[in-house]
């Protein structure tokens, strides 16, 4: 049976390293995912993911609810993320670039132009509506979780959620294979 | 109603609901993510580690081979299908500061081979291992001033492989096999 989450930060908390390896390593692809459809692609999800784990590390005695570590630190790589974006548009055009990896390419091509697509409309979406759709439908989240983690009321959540399915089944409508 | 019920109601739409599931996909990051972590966190120092090394062609799957490093001073009599510690070579005109360390894979069933670590700010470009010419051997030569180096293999751009002959790091619980080479 695993160490559950506030065990390993009481270690992590005392010294030892391979229990924040422990946490590290049941977080990183599940919130790297997050991250990768935020960002567009993985080298700048890997950068939010370490940099979300070194500074998750460095607040740690912060962590008021350590059995809800998971929570704490997915707050850290949202925000991670939306700093990271804001960064990547001064650098270059974000929104409607064309994500240059693909998850797994173990499918046949018809899956992977399918995927392609959707990363390419995801990437065209406002920020905001992204980051709520994925909030809600990707990682499960309900409005109030979403709402504590990003700042936003509710109703205002719903509306993007909305905005971005409307949006996202309007860009995929005509490439849409069945 | 479950919030889940409530979500999965929402997603009535067969579009987005075809979108949901491919994004629910996994997606599996370089898992030397955690070794650089790691490193940051013992060292005080916030340096980020560059980022060309952070490439996607690092996210794979598996492969194995045996590994084997040479360091130090003395000869390991082994053969070379096993793991073996070549010796250094005499004294050279960089000894005052360096030392020269041989390091030796035997991974007959591998096309590419190299070594991160402290020495390479744990880029797996920096370090690649030649093959010998003897079939499934690699070996390449470093100059490291006297220290301590957690390291490890990469194998194929896919595999850790630890050093099997020199102690381990408490970082290799998590997974990727971390060795620490000591240079005196």
């Amino acid at each position: 049976m695993s160490d559950s989450d506030a065990a390993l930060v009481a270690r992590t908390l005392d010294g030892d390293l391979t229990a924040y390896a422990a946490l590290m390593a049941r977080y990183r692809d599940g919130f790297g995912r997050y991250a990768y459809h935020m960002l567009g692609n993985h080298e700048d999800a890997q950068e939010a993911m370490q940099d979300s784990f070194i500074r998750a590390y460095r607040a740690l005695k912060d962590c008021r609810e350590p059995d809800r570590f998971g929570a704490w630190l997915f707050r850290i790589v949202v925000n991670r993320c939306r700093t990271m974006r804001r960064r990547l548009l001064r650098h270059r055009r974000f929104d409607g670039d064309l994500p240059d990896e693909i998850p797994v390419a173990d499918h046949a091509p018809a899956a992977f132009e399918w995927r392609e697509e959707i990363a390419r409309a995801l990437a065209r979406l406002r920020p905001h509506y992204r980051e709520a759709f994925l909030l809600r439908y990707v990682e499960g989240l309900d409005y109030a979780e979403m709402a504590r983690m990003t700042g936003a009321k509710e109703p205002a959540l719903r509306m993007r959620v909305k905005r971005a399915g409307d949006q996202l089944r309007e860009l995929l409508r005509d490439v849409h294979v069945g | 109603m479950s919030m889940s019920a409530e979500r999965d109601d929402e997603l009535q739409d067969e579009l987005l609901r075809r979108v949901v599931d491919e994004l629910r996909r996994p997606v599996r990051l370089d898992p030397t993510l955690d070794l650089r972590v790691l490193r940051a966190i013992r060292e005080p120092a916030p340096a980020r580690p560059a980022r060309p090394w952070l490439r996607p062609a690092w996210v794979a799957a598996a492969l194995a081979a045996g590994v084997m490093i040479a360091v130090g001073l003395q000869s390991r009599d082994r053969p070379s299908s096993s793991p073996t510690t070549v010796a250094s070579p005499a004294a050279t005109p960089f000894a005052e500061s360096t030392r020269p360390v041989y390091l030796r894979l035997d991974a007959p069933a591998s096309s590419r081979v190299s070594v991160v670590g402290d020495f390479n700010d744990w880029d797996p470009s920096a370090t690649p291992l030649s093959p010998t010419g003897d079939r499934g051997v690699w070996t390449v030569e470093l100059r490291l001033k006297p220290g301590r180096y957690h390291y490890t293999f990469l194998i194929d751009g896919r595999r850790w492989a630890g050093d099997p002959s020199e102690p381990r790091a408490p970082e290799s619980d998590f997974g990727a096999p971390v060795s620490v080479l000591t240079v005196s």
